[in-house]
């Protein structure tokens, strides 16, 4: 059960980074981002086949943040001046680009097969035991950095800015806001923080196939951000965590259902999950930790 | 010579499947302004139901199609509108965010009730017919049929009735529609009613082509986004159009690409479309 | 901040710790209750035509096993999980069988990218695992013996196909395929096999997910082929063999089992699919364990994966009968025993096989999806092949060979 717990745990570290990257953008900017699965997929790519190819960890788990930098930047190059709900269905159509592209291009990513034995940090020293509970406090700590930062820069004048233009664009840039300089830089962030999941979740699998990137993670990660609390960091970190622990939880629902198949089991399980999500929207739209609007400044 | 002309009939023909859910996308889109993922499970919906009238009670392809366009728009419409109605308040993603949770929701109660075994229609098949070198399934032309019969109707329902003209008050200016005594809570569920029974009928002509299971209406959603974008969101002609031009794009792009990026094609057409003419072929301003 | 980030002395020190705490319990925990074993299969999701049926006949032998006394005074005790068709949640699937219920098997993993995923959990935590997954690098992991894999490689299974469409007289072959990790080299395998016949082989990838393949057709009948090989599952295969009948293609075809199933079969007209021919992994002919599975789960015409999680269950069950211990460990020590022990009684299930475990004697067991014989890595040695046609809606047998 400890095994188990902290297995758990360690996942749900990497959906609180992925909430948290979905929340820097979504929460902070107001940009939507549906493609997460794909910056997830490149950064995971990125650290597996660098550090496959040799190099350290670190400087694999570096060229994840540069890869997802390097997506965010190609992706929003064309999208930033599109409305909302196109950047929704185009960032949708990144992450199946991306699945396609580690499915078909065998040459770089192995195809279907996936790029297996990916380096595990310190494993050998610490044993199978040791090595996730130190990944887990790895995790952890990640997670709780990124936070901190996110939080600060919530509250920084880079992150009101980023809320004007969240609020009201053409306010915002009559305000004075770059806005899509704002945009831009939110975006490929974000990705940089889901690409860095990635990384962190290759490494403690060992494995990555493009069967991984389902648009599945996607939802769940909104899951997380929603039911944490759109636009607050803490929400973010707080929903991640909660929802793989939920996600878990739902599992359970087996035992409590004797006399159904196992499909009908597990179809029961994804109605739960969804009809949570709703619920959610529904009786908290602002999430367990609703936004805090910073107090405007007093005047002398 | 021959080998475009082929692929570009085959690409009419596939773009006619996925034209009717591209209608029905577009048309909650025009009212109501989001995104429905919901839409897949509403085509899964119609498809299970006409496939039950069919194979059980011995309905043809007609009555199918206008059973899964009914059961579709009564059900699936009525379910969109009682789940995310008090979401609309939050914002056109919130709903949309909602609508993903909704199409997970009927997906699964599909699954749970049929589970996931492969269903076929019980229709004859036939072989293509055959001129000039060129081959056109007996099938295909009569979906292509069912299809622009489908828009048809639409396009009769929306110019000529009185709900019709409101919905499209609606979609072009809803304070405006307000003010002249629309009521936009009817009009809202009548438009999620029309967007899921037009999926639903398209649910139906992809299950009459292929076969059905709760992931029918999943596989082509990304297509239905496409098309949708392609013609321009929350234009009806538009979608009709995008769904033949993304069919010909991507039987066209087979000649030269590799056919496992045939998914990929649909998406390289909208960022080029949105690069240059981001209103998509016949819509509104997408900046 | 200092209070977040623990120093990594301090950190590797309570690592160890725990690592020590958690094994402790473990051995203790063993002898008491029934025998768990799960079940990793896809139930929803793009497998999820193949999850639920492998799930019943598994609880199916099950429950025989039990009715008959158990494993060594042990009821086995079957729980399944969802792997979603997706690595991701199935690792989580694995995690929770094996430390939540401390299951000593887990048995049919389909989809390879799911089985990659889970079996290093399995051979860290020594738990045992059986799968039907086709990738030829599965076997080729580290798994130091807790992995055996049921599904033919594709050495043995492509040359096969390449073979058969010989003897039906084809010299120009095609294969159609969606990406699966083995569309390479199953193409590499059935082209050497046409080529030495003094045929030519060509083949195409297309994405599983569309509701027509016209064009790709097209492309394929370009070719001229005599023979068309499916290499995808069913709900790609069912578009496709919609099309090729429509196109008016003539020459032989020839699928996998798993794809052109009896599912298949009924939901597509029936011109459609009239004089397909599958191949499936087999035992010998005369073999009765085919028979009895198709009794026990009441359909006539099991596809490979049942006919392969069938067989796993047997296998374990006679494992942990002949280790007289229930345990990861001992199921891969004594699985062999089992499954080829020389000279061994033949059995063709785990009831008849326990009887003769208990009365000492060795056992071979032939099993429902071939003789189940394992080399070193886990792969099956080799295996007889049923060639099926469809003939007017139903499934018939041409040979065993």
């Amino acid at each position: 059960m400890l095994a188990y717990l902290i297995f758990t745990l360690t996942i749900g570290g990497i959906y609180a980074l992925l909430a948290l990257a979905l929340n820097l953008v979504w929460g902070g900017a107001g940009l939507v981002n549906l493609g997460l699965a794909g910056f997830f997929a490149v950064g995971a790519y990125a650290s597996a086949l660098a550090t496959g190819a040799g190099a350290p960890i670190l400087i694999g788990w570096g060229a994840a943040i540069l890869a997802g930098l390097l997506a965010g930047f190609l992706v929003t190059f064309a999208t930033l001046r599109l409305r909302d709900d196109y950047l929704a269905i185009v960032t949708l159509g990144f992450a199946e680009i991306v699945r396609l592209v580690a499915l078909n291009e065998r040459w770089l990513t192995k195809g279907a097969d996936g790029v297996s034995g990916v380096r595990a940090p310190f494993k050998a020293e610490l044993g199978v035991a040791g090595f996730n509970f130190f990944y887990l406090t790895l995790v952890a700590a990640i997670a709780c950095l990124v936070w901190l930062a996110l939080r600060r820069l919530d509250l920084s004048p880079w992150g009101r800015a980023a809320k004007a233009v969240r609020e009201d664009q053409e306010l915002a840039r009559f305000a004075g806001k770059r806005v899509l300089r704002i945009k831009f830089e939110a975006f490929a962030v974000s990705a940089a923080i889901a690409a860095l999941a990635g990384a962190l979740y290759a490494h403690f699998t060992s494995y990555v196939s493009p069967d991984h990137f389902q648009p599945l993670i996607t939802i769940y990660v909104f899951l997380a951000v929603t039911a944490g609390g759109v636009g607050r960091p803490l929400g973010a970190l707080v929903g991640g965590y909660g929802v793989v622990l939920f996600l878990e939880a739902t599992r359970f629902l087996a035992g409590m259902t004797p006399g159904l198949a196992p499909v009908q089991v597990a179809a029961l399980r994804e109605i739960v999950i969804g009809a949570s999500l709703l619920a959610v929207l529904h009786l908290r739209p602002q999430g367990v930790f609703a936004e805090r609007p910073p107090k405007a400044p007093r005047l002398p | 010579m021959t080998p475009l002309a082929q692929a570009i009939l085959n690409g009419l023909m596939t773009g006619a499947l996925i034209a009717a859910p591209a209608v029905g996308f577009t048309t909650i889109f025009a009212v109501l302004r989001y995104p429905s993922f919901a839409i897949a499970a509403h085509a899964t919906l119609g498809a299970f139901a006409a496939w039950y009238v069919n194979t059980r009670l011995g309905a043809g392809v007609p009555l199918s199609v206008a059973v899964g366009f009914l059961f579709a728009a009564l059900v699936g419409g009525s379910l969109e509108h009682a789940a995310l109605r008090g979401l609309r308040g939050a914002g056109a993603l919130t709903v949309s965010i909602g609508s993903i949770a909704l199409n997970l929701v009927l997906e699964n109660a599909v699954r749970f009730s049929f589970g996931n075994d492969l269903r076929g229609y019980d229709l004859p098949l036939a072989p293509d017919l055959r001129f000039a070198g060129l081959r056109v399934g007996a099938q295909q032309i009569e979906t292509l049929v069912f299809a622009a019969a489908i828009m048809a109707a639409v396009f009769i329902f929306l110019r000529y009735t009185r709900f019709g003209r409101a919905m499209r008050a609606v979609a072009d200016n809803p304070d405006l529609a307000r003010l002249k005594g629309v009521d936009p809570e009817r009009i809202a569920v009548a438009a999620l009613m029309l967007g899921a029974g037009l999926a639903g009928a398209g649910g139906v002509l992809i299950g009459l082509d292929t076969s059905i299971d709760p992931l029918t209406g999943f596989r082509v959603l990304l297509s239905v986004f496409a098309a949708a974008v392609l013609g321009g969101l929350g234009s009806i002609p538009g979608a009709v159009v995008g769904a033949l031009a993304l069919g010909v794009a991507e039987e066209l792009a087979l000649l030269v690409l590799p056919a496992t990026y045939r998914t990929g094609v649909g998406f390289l057409a909208i960022l080029l479309m949105l690069t240059f003419r981001p209103r998509g072929l016949l819509g509104e301003r997408a900046v | 901040m200092s209070k977040i980030l623990i120093d990594r002395r301090a950190a590797l020190a309570g690592a160890a710790a725990l690592a020590a705490a958690a094994a402790a319990p473990r051995a203790t925990l063993a002898q008491a209750g029934p025998i768990r074993i799960g079940m990793i299969v896809p139930l929803t999701g793009s497998g999820g035509p193949y999850g639920p049926v492998m799930a019943k006949a598994v609880k199916a032998v099950a429950d025989e096993i039990n009715a008959a006394g158990g494993v060594l005074g042990r009821k086995l005790e079957i729980l399944v999980e969802d792997d979603q068709t997706n690595p991701e949640a199935g690792v989580r699937a694995a995690r929770k069988l094996i430390d939540v219920d401390k299951v000593t098997a887990i048995c049919g993993t389909w989809a390879s990218s799911v089985t990659t995923a889970v079996a290093p959990l399995c051979w860290e935590s020594k738990t045992f695992l059986a799968t039907v997954s086709g990738a030829d690098s599965i076997t080729l992991l580290p798994h130091q013996g807790f992995l055996v894999r049921t599904q033919p490689n594709t050495t043995l299974q492509g040359r096969k196909f390449g073979e058969f469409a010989l003897e039906q007289g084809a010299k120009r072959v095609f294969f159609l395929t969606p990406q699966t990790p083995f569309a390479d080299s199953q193409f590499v395998n059935i082209k050497a096999a046409v080529e030495k016949g003094g045929g030519v082989a060509e083949r195409l990838i297309y994405d599983d997910k569309k509701p027509s393949y016209r064009t790709e057709l097209d492309q394929a009948l370009a070719f001229k082929p005599d023979a068309l090989v499916f290499g995808g599952y069913t709900a790609d295969t069912t578009v496709l063999v919609k099309d090729v009948f429509r196109a008016g293609f003539s020459g032989k075809k020839i699928a996998f089992a798993y794809s052109v199933n009896q599912k298949l079969v009924d939901g597509v007209p029936a011109e459609a699919v009239e004089g397909i021919y599958t191949i499936a992994p087999s035992p010998a002919e005369g073999s009765n364990a085919h028979k009895r599975l198709v009794k026990m789960i009441g359909m006539d015409n099991p596809d490979p994966y049942t006919t392969q999680v069938y067989d796993h269950i047997n296998l374990i069950a006679m494992a942990i009968a002949q280790a007289g211990e229930a345990s990861g460990a001992a199921i891969r020590d004594a699985i062999r025993k089992v499954s080829q022990a020389p000279g061994g009684e033949k059995v063709d299930n785990a009831l008849d096989g326990l009887k003769a475990i208990a009365a000492k004697k060795p056992v071979d067991y032939d099993g429902a999806s071939g003789p189940c014989d394992f080399t070193d890595i886990g792969d099956i040695a080799d295996c007889k092949f049923r060639y099926e046609q469809v003939k007017a809606g139903k499934i018939a047998l041409v040979k065993i060979a």
